[in-house]
C-alpha cells in the first residue's frame, strides 16, 4: 500500500500548482479571500474526483498493464519531472508527465497500447485551441446579453463577484474530476485500487496540495494570468472548467495550466490584442514533448535498475 | 432651454465711425467673427458688423478698408430676443433672418448675444439632460 | 422582481451610491448659494459655504469608509475613490473663492461675469449629476460628457475676458490685487475640475464592460 505514495506525492504537487490556474486571479485581485479559495478550492476538487474522477482513469489504465510496483515508480517519475520542469520555469503538465511515464513502462513490458495514445495526444493540443476558441466565443456573446439586459454597475459588480466564485467552484470541480486520473489512475490499471478508492485517495491528497500552497505564489501566478477586469476573468476561469469538463466526458487527463493559458489568450483577441507570442506557443510545444519524454525516461530508469 | 443659459455676456463694439481695418485688428486681436456698431447719437443706436460683412462688402470688392467706415457697411437695427426666449425661437429667428446672431435684450440694452454654435450647444445639452423638445 | 433579490445583497453598494449622490447634489447647492450669495452680496450666505465644506468632507469620508469596508469590486474601488476626491476638491475650491470673496471687494466692472461663471458652474455641476446618474446605469456617457466640456468651454471664454479686464482695474496694494487675481482663478477653476470628475466617470463607466 505504500506503492500510493508517489500518487499521492503527485496529487499534492498537482494540487499545489494547479489551484492557482484556477482562484488565481480572483485572489489577486482581491475578489475572494486567500483563505475562501483554497478552502473552496479542496472542497470541489474532492467532490469532482469522487463524483467524475473514474471516467479518466481507464485512460491512463489501458495504455498499458502495468504492475503495481511499475505504477509506483511511474507516479514518482512523473513526480520527479514535474518539480524539475517546474524548478526550471517550463509548464508542465501532470497529465503529460504521467502518460510519457506508462506508455514508457509499458514500452519495457511490451504491453503498451498505441492506440489509444492518438486519442490522447490529439486532446493535449485540441486543450490550448479549445480553451481560446471557448473563451473567445463566451466573451463576445455573453457580453452582448449583458450589454442588452443588465448594465447597471451594481448589478454587474454583485454578478461579476458571484460569477467568478462560482466559476472558480466549477473550476475545481472540473480540475478535480480531470486530473485525479493523473495521480492514482495507474493503480487503478495495475489492480491495487479500485476506481472509487483512489478517487478518493487522489482527490484528497489534491486536495491538499491546494490547502497548503502559498499565498505569494497565488497571487504571482494570479498576477501573471490575471487579465484585470472582472468581466474577463469570469470568463476566463468559466472557459477554463468548462474545457475541463468536457475532457473528462471524454475520457482524457487535460492540463489545466495550458488551458488556462489558452483562455487568457482568447480573451485577449477579443481586445483584439496579438497576444499569442511565437515565444509562448514554443514553450507550450515544448512541454507537450519534454514532459513526458522525461518522465518516459525516468520511469525506464527506475524500472530498469530497481524492479 | 432659455437663450439665457448659452449667450455670451461679453460683447465688443466699435464706433461707427471707425475705419473698417480698426474693426478688423480689434476682431482679429480678440478673434472673433463680429462686433457691436456704436452709432453717435443718445439714443443706443446700435448696429452690427461682420467678418462677412468686411470680406465681401469691402476686401472681396478690392477697397482700402482704411478708406471705409464702420458705419457704411454695418447692418442696422440688430435683431432682439428677450432673455426668456426658448432656442429654438431663435433658431426661427435666424432663419428668417438669415442671421447667424441673435442679441439678447432687456429694457432696451443689449445684455447678451447667442449664435448659431451656442444653439448647437444648447440643443446638444438638452439632449444630456433627457429633454427632447427643441 | 429577480433584481429585488439582487439589491437586498448589495447594500454597501447602495449605501455608496446613495451617499456619491448626497455629495454631488450638495455640490449643486452650494455652486447655486454662492451665485445667489455674489448676486445679493449676502455675506451671510457666502458664510454658510463654509459650513457646507465641512458636512461635504464628512459625507465623503463616510464614502470611502464604506468603499474599504467591501462594497465593489476591488478593481472599481480606486476610480470610486478618486472621483470622490476629485468632487471633494471642487468644495474646497468652492470655500477658498467664498474666502476671498470675503475677503475683498469685488469691482462692479466685473461683478455680472462673475455671476455668469457662478450660474454656469450650478449649471455644469446638474450636469456632473445627470451624468453621475447615467454612469450608475451603464448607459453611454457620451452626450452628457460632451454636454460638461461645453459648459467648462463657455467658462473658459468668460475667463479669458475677465483676466484682461481685471487688468484695468486700480488696485490700492499688492494684496487687494492678489485676492481678487485669486478669486478669479478659483471661481473659474470649478468648471475645469468638474470637468476632471466627469472624466473619472467615464473611466469607471468603461471599466464594467
Amino acid at each position: 500500500m505504500w506503492k500510493v505514495l508517489s500518487g499521492v506525492l503527485l496529487g499534492w504537487s498537482l494540487g499545489a500548482n494547479d489551484s492557482a490556474n484556477i482562484f488565481g486571479t480572483g485572489v489577486a485581485t482581491g475578489t475572494i479571500k486567500y483563505r475562501t479559495a483554497i478552502f473552496l478550492t479542496a472542497i470541489f476538487v474532492l467532490l469532482g474526483a469522487l463524483l467524475e474522477g473514474p471516467k479518466c482513469m481507464e485512460t491512463v489504465g489501458e495504455l498499458s498493464t502495468l504492475l503495481t510496483i511499475e505504477a509506483f515508480y511511474c507516479s514518482l517519475a512523473a513526480g520527479i519531472t514535474m518539480t524539475v520542469l517546474t524548478y526550471f520555469a517550463i509548464p508542465a503538465s501532470a497529465s503529460q508527465a504521467i502518460i510519457g511515464a506508462v506508455i514508457a513502462a509499458g514500452i519495457l513490458s511490451g504491453t503498451a497500447d498505441f492506440s489509444k495514445l492518438f486519442k490522447i495526444i490529439t486532446c493535449w493540443i485540441v486543450t490550448p485551441v479549445g480553451a481560446v476558441v471557448f473563451a473567445y466565443f463566451l466573451h463576445r456573446s455573453l457580453r452582448y446579453v449583458l450589454d442588452k439586459t443588465i448594465t447597471n454597475i451594481t448589478h454587474l459588480n454583485y454578478l461579476y463577484s458571484t460569477g467568478i466564485i462560482m466559476a472558480g467552484c466549477y473550476g475545481a470541480y472540473s480540475l478535480g474530476s480531470n486530473n485525479v486520473a493523473n495521480v492514482t489512475g495507474v493503480y487503478v490499471g495495475s489492480g491495487l485500487l479500485s476506481a472509487g478508492m483512489a478517487s478518493l485517495i487522489g482527490g484528497l491528497s489534491i486536495a491538499f496540495g491546494s490547502l497548503t500552497y502559498g499565498k505569494k505564489v497565488m497571487m504571482t501566478v494570479g498576477k501573471g494570468i490575471a487579465p484585470l477586469d472582472p468581466f474577463s476573468a469570469f470568463v476566463t476561469i468559466l472557459a477554463l472548467s468548462f474545457t475541463l469538463h468536457i475532457f473528462t466526458q471524454i475520457g482524457v487527463p487535460v492540463s489545466s495550466s495550458q488551458a488556462i493559458v489558452g483562455a487568457i489568450v482568447g480573451v485577449g483577441i477579443v481586445g483584439g490584442l496579438r497576444t499569442v507570442s511565437a515565444k509562448m506557443v514554443a514553450k507550450i510545444a515544448a512541454g507537450w514533448i519534454i514532459t513526458p519524454v522525461s518522465a518516459g525516461i525516468l520511469t525506464v530508469l527506475f524500472i530498469k535498475w530497481l524492479v | 432651454m432659455k437663450v439665457q443659459e448659452l449667450m455670451t455676456t461679453k460683447i465688443e463694439y466699435v464706433d461707427a465711425d471707425k475705419s473698417v481695418y480698426d474693426a478688423v485688428e480689434k476682431m482679429v486681436d480678440r478673434r472673433i467673427r463680429f462686433l457691436l456698431v456704436k452709432f453717435p447719437g443718445k439714443d443706443l443706436n446700435y448696429g452690427i458688423i461682420t467678418a462677412r460683412d468686411i470680406v465681401f462688402k469691402v476686401l472681396a470688392k478690392g477697397l482700402n478698408p482704411n478708406d471705409v467706415k464702420v458705419g457704411e457697411i454695418a447692418s442696422k437695427p440688430v435683431s432682439c430676443i428677450e432673455k426668456n426666449a426658448a432656442m429654438n425661437e431663435v433658431a426661427s429667428l435666424m432663419e428668417k433672418k438669415k442671421n447667424a446672431r441673435i442679441f439678447v435684450c432687456e429694457n432696451e440694452k443689449i445684455i447678451g448675444v447667442i449664435s448659431l454654435m451656442d444653439i448647437m450647444a444648447g440643443a446638444l445639452i438638452m439632449r444630456a439632460r433627457g429633454e427632447h423638445d427643441f | 422582481m429577480i433584481f429585488e433579490k439582487i439589491l437586498s445583497l448589495s447594500k454597501k453598494e447602495h449605501k455608496v451610491t446613495d451617499n456619491m449622490r448626497k455629495h454631488i447634489k450638495l455640490l449643486c447647492n452650494a455652486c447655486s448659494l454662492f451665485g445667489t450669495a455674489i448676486e445679493k452680496d449676502d455675506r451671510s450666505l457666502m458664510r454658510d459655504l463654509i459650513d457646507i465644506e465641512r458636512e461635504s468632507d464628512s459625507i465623503r469620508r463616510e464614502i470611502i469608509s464604506k468603499i474599504y469596508d467591501g462594497a465593489f469590486l476591488p478593481y472599481l474601488r480606486p476610480d470610486l475613490c478618486r472621483f470622490v476626491e476629485i468632487v471633494d476638491h471642487v468644495f474646497d475650491v468652492l470655500e477658498d473663492t467664498a474666502h476671498y470673496y470675503l475677503d475683498g471687494k469685488i469691482p462692479e466692472q466685473i461683478k455680472n461675469e462673475c455671476i455668469r461663471v457662478a450660474y454656469l458652474n450650478s449649471k455644469i455641476c446638474e450636469m456632473l449629476l445627470i451624468t453621475f446618474e447615467a454612469m450608475l446605469k451603464g448607459e453611454d456617457l457620451r452626450e452628457k460628457t460632451l454636454a460638461i466640456r461645453i459648459y467648462e468651454k463657455k467658462i473658459d471664454d468668460i475667463k479669458f475676458s475677465l483676466i484682461k479686464d481685471i487688468r484695468k482695474i486700480p488696485v490700492n496694494n499688492f494684496w487687494e490685487g492678489k485676492i481678487l487675481s485669486d478669486f478669479i482663478s478659483s471661481l473659474t477653476s470649478i468648471s475645469d475640475i468638474i470637468e476632471d470628475a466627469s472624466d473619472y466617470l467615464q473611466i469607471i463607466n468603461v471599466s464594467m464592460k
